[in-house]
């Protein structure tokens, strides 16, 4: 194209068939993207801010929009004046919603912490020297295939209060069977089971990449330096893993703290969502309730559930940003358990070396051309 | 290279168009090449079995009306349709031209009329027993829905077990026992209390089942007419305070679960059921045809109670409404219920229907050929309240059903403590 243009010099300006080729040259790779970014402004920007817009709104399903949101008698004397923020009131005054909270949180540490600890130990051992390794490494990742529900469907049998397989195992070796649908912790204890049981070779493989990318003369130059197995883990694997794993965390955060298809499958019946005391209904599932079941005429159920909606969000915003920086910290070996003195010290001392290095340089480079100078007018 | 960058130019652009034009083509399903209609009917919970074998209504239809044909699809639950249903109307998709709609459906079905396709003028051959047609019909008079069936409930019980514990196992005996046209709540509990006792075991399936039928018998349970609510009020606290007594004849199960699927044949699985007529398929499929111990008894504790039983809405903003409306009106014709009835057991909404010679000679083998024909009959003209359903009926229920499961099903609380919550919750719904 530049030979063109050089050749067309002698004409006044560029031609209207050049102009177009700089035209498509600068905006295809915008053309090529564009796509995806249209979709998701449609599918998934729109939704999100329209989801603002109903929440503030008194917004029933069948009757559609009537006025700013009013939060009802749970607010007292207020309670019937319309505000913008009438539907997070009603939500956080509902007791449900913070139960549901509370349950969201509890399955989501009982699933994601075993899950990336397991999944890490996994990756190390398949990281090793194992034979028929492709055959390990995809049999962690079958559980992945199992569709949600159809797990769902099977560990909610296992875990049947009476017939259920686990247990009648725990009754033949003479224990008591657990009421896995009445007990709170041992229902959550059963969801994030299944949770598990799908994810963890999912994480597995995406730590094992990221360990096989670890450039093999580091770990050489640790074990000639004398480490030992789990010293390289600690101070070389792990701070280098640290990338992969902010994602499987955020990840798994973000997945944790919606869980729905799990518990909705766990529940194996079809009333009274998330148990008759709420043992374990997810803010998910709450947000479903609200929006999809309970469609009484007069009541803002979609401002409701576009509330939930927001405020399940901004939850998963602020735990990825904790999550990012305890992982930072977690992840970066020794060095972040010092003071801020020492790695205010060391930062100093490393900024100290970097502009000797740069003085020397200059000054080498000074020095060098002055004796070239020196030299070409001896001569 | 010029050529090859300007045709994928044009790709991305088609790309972008056909993104665009997606949303536009939406009605083109409405007939098919050959010209034909197509109805589209939504259903739930293994579908309307209209065209089960021994029925095939819609091929008979078919056959009749060449320029018509119908596609069923049923969604897996009746809450997956509920909120699929409700998401149709209020958006204004033309989805289905017809939906199957449960009765619990219908208080917000008939406050939102002008969505519906009134079905007076293409029912004149129709007729309904008064309180079904109640239920479709809305403030100012428009009939929103043809209904199919009815769910009649009778006691069905197992004479195996019966028999174990030295009860009688003759199906009159078991309904006279049980009280026989004058049976009320307190004779089902006491001979529920002496088999309890006798053998250990438990005599029904679960509370809320039990209230699924007591609170049919109430006319304004939950909600008054004039929109008070009444949902702690004494009728109710009675009520529960009766049936929380009884804890230790319950199976301790929640219905529809794999558990209480199972309970259906062991030999320590619960020795009576509230069944509506509807509910025998069920037990057939949770025992398997070969199965030697349920019987039918022509009773039901309180007099009369009617449980489920769908209608076909069409909603105003189908195509070929006056098509569809035709379809409804046609498939909820007596003739057909009968037809329906003999193939399926769901029981006509119809009154002709149900006082015809080949429902009421019906009988079951597997019930141990009990005359189900003529008992549901019995059980249908039994019914004598036509319960009410306001707006809140199905939130107000959900509290009501999770109170009953916390005292039954996972006994973690006492029945006051239970209620207590459940007052808490009726406040906090509004």
């Amino acid at each position: 194209m530049s030979s063109r243009n050089t050749k067309q010099q002698g004409t006044p300006g560029p031609s209207l068939r050049t102009r177009l080729g700089q035209l498509e040259w600068k905006a295809s790779p915008y053309l090529y993207i564009a796509p995806f970014f249209i979709l998701f402004a449609l599918v998934g920007l729109f939704p999100l801010f329209y989801t603002v817009w109903i929440a503030t709104r008194q917004y029933n399903t069948l009757t559609g929009d009537s006025g700013w949101a009013v939060c009802g008698q749970v607010c007292g004397d207020s309670g019937t004046t319309a505000s913008w923020l009438g539907n997070f009131q009603w939500v956080l005054h509902q007791d449900s919603f913070w139960i549901a909270l509370r349950n969201s949180f509890s399955i989501f540490l009982l699933s994601s912490v075993p899950q990336i600890i397991i999944a890490l130990w996994l990756a190390w051992m398949l990281n090793a020297n194992l034979k028929a390794k492709t055959f390990w490494r995809m049999g962690v990742l079958l559980p992945y295939i199992i569709a949600p529900s159809a797990a769902g469907i099977i560990f909610s049998q296992m875990f049947s209060d009476k017939m259920g397989a686990v247990n009648v195992l725990l009754q033949a070796v003479g224990l008591s069977p657990i009421m896995w649908h009445a007990s709170t912790i041992w229902s959550h204890i059963a969801i994030a089971t299944i949770v598990n049981f799908r994810w963890i070779g999912y994480n597995t493989l995406i730590i094992l990449a990221a360990m096989q990318a670890i450039p093999a003369d580091v770990i050489e130059a640790a074990v000639v330096d004398g480490a030992k197995q789990w010293r390289i883990f600690r101070s070389i694997i792990l701070p280098m893993l640290r990338p992969t794993l902010i994602f499987v965390i955020i990840t798994s955060t973000i997945g944790g703290l919606q869980i729905f298809d799990e518990a909705q499958m766990f529940h194996n019946g079809t009333s009274g969502y998330g148990g008759p005391n709420h043992q374990y209904l997810t803010l998910s599932m709450y947000l479903w309730t609200l929006g999809f079941n309970n469609v009484t005429i007069g009541q803002p159920n979609m401002g409701r559930a576009a509330a939930v909606a927001w405020l399940l969000f901004i939850i998963i915003v602020l735990i990825a940003i904790l999550n990012f920086f305890i992982t930072n910290r977690m992840a970066s070996g020794g060095m972040a358990k010092v003071s801020k003195e020492v790695a205010a010290e060391r930062a100093a001392q490393a900024e100290r070396d970097r502009q000797f290095a740069i003085r020397s340089g200059v000054e080498g480079r000074r020095r060098l051309a002055e004796q070239q100078t020196a030299q070409s007018s001896a001569q | 290279m010029k050529a090859k960058k300007i045709m994928a130019l044009t790709a991305s652009m088609a790309i972008l168009m056909g993104v665009a034009a997606c949303g536009s083509n939406s009605n083109s399903s409405s007939t098919t090449k050959d010209g034909k209609v197509v109805i589209k009917i939504q259903s739930f919970s293994g579908g309307l079995n209209f065209d089960e074998k021994g029925a095939n209504l819609y091929a008979e239809y078919e056959k009749a009306h060449p320029n018509v044909k119908i596609e069923e699809t049923a969604v897996a639950s009746s809450d997956d349709a509920r909120s699929a249903f409700n998401t149709a109307i209020s958006s204004g998709t033309n989805a289905y031209d017809i939906y199957s709609a449960d009765a619990a459906w219908m208080p917000s079905i008939t406050a939102m009329p002008d969505k519906f396709v009134d079905l007076t003028s293409y029912t004149k051959d129709n007729d309904w027993l008064s309180w079904k047609e109640a239920d479709a019909k809305s403030a100012d008079g428009k009939l929103v829905g043809a209904g199919i069936d009815i769910g009649p409930t009778a006691v069905c019980y197992r004479s195996d077990l019966f028999a174990k514990a030295g009860l009688p196992t003759d199906r009159d005996e078991v309904a006279k026992l049980l009280g026989g046209d004058n049976a009320d709540w307190d004779t089902y509990f006491k001979v529920g209390e002496q088999y309890h006792e006798k053998t250990g075991l438990p005599w029904y399936d679960s509370m809320a089942a039990v209230w699924g039928v007591m609170k049919t018998q109430v006319e304004e349970v939950y909600e008054k007419k004039d929109g008070t609510i009444v949902a702690t009020d004494d009728t109710v606290k009675k009520l529960y305070d009766q049936l929380t007594a009884t804890t230790d004849m319950s199976s301790h199960l929640t219905n529809w679960t794999d558990d209480w699927n199972a309970a259906f044949k062991t030999d320590d699985g619960f020795a009576t059921t509230l069944c509506p007529s509807w509910l025998g398929n069920t037990i057939k499929g949770n025992t398997g045809e070969d199965f030697k111990g349920w019987d039918v008894a022509d009773v039901a504790p309180g007099g009369g109670a009617n449980q489920g039983g769908s209608f076909l809405v069409v909603p105003e903003s189908s195509p070929n409404k006056d098509e569809a409306a035709k379809l409804a009106a046609w498939l909820t014709a007596p003739e057909q219920q009968v037809k329906a009835f003999k193939a399926t057991g769901s029981f006509p909404s119809s009154k002709t229907a149900a006082e015809d010679p080949e429902i009421v000679d019906v009988t079951d083998s597997y019930f141990n050929n009990a005359p189900i024909g003529k008992i549901f009959s019995d059980r249908a003209n039994a019914i004598k309240v036509a319960p009410y359903r306001g707006t809140r009926y199905y939130d107000l229920d959900t509290k009501f059903t999770d109170a009953l499961s916390r005292v039954d099903v996972t006994r973690e609380q006492t029945a006051d403590q239970a209620w207590k919550q459940y007052v808490e919750d009726v406040k906090s719904l509004s």
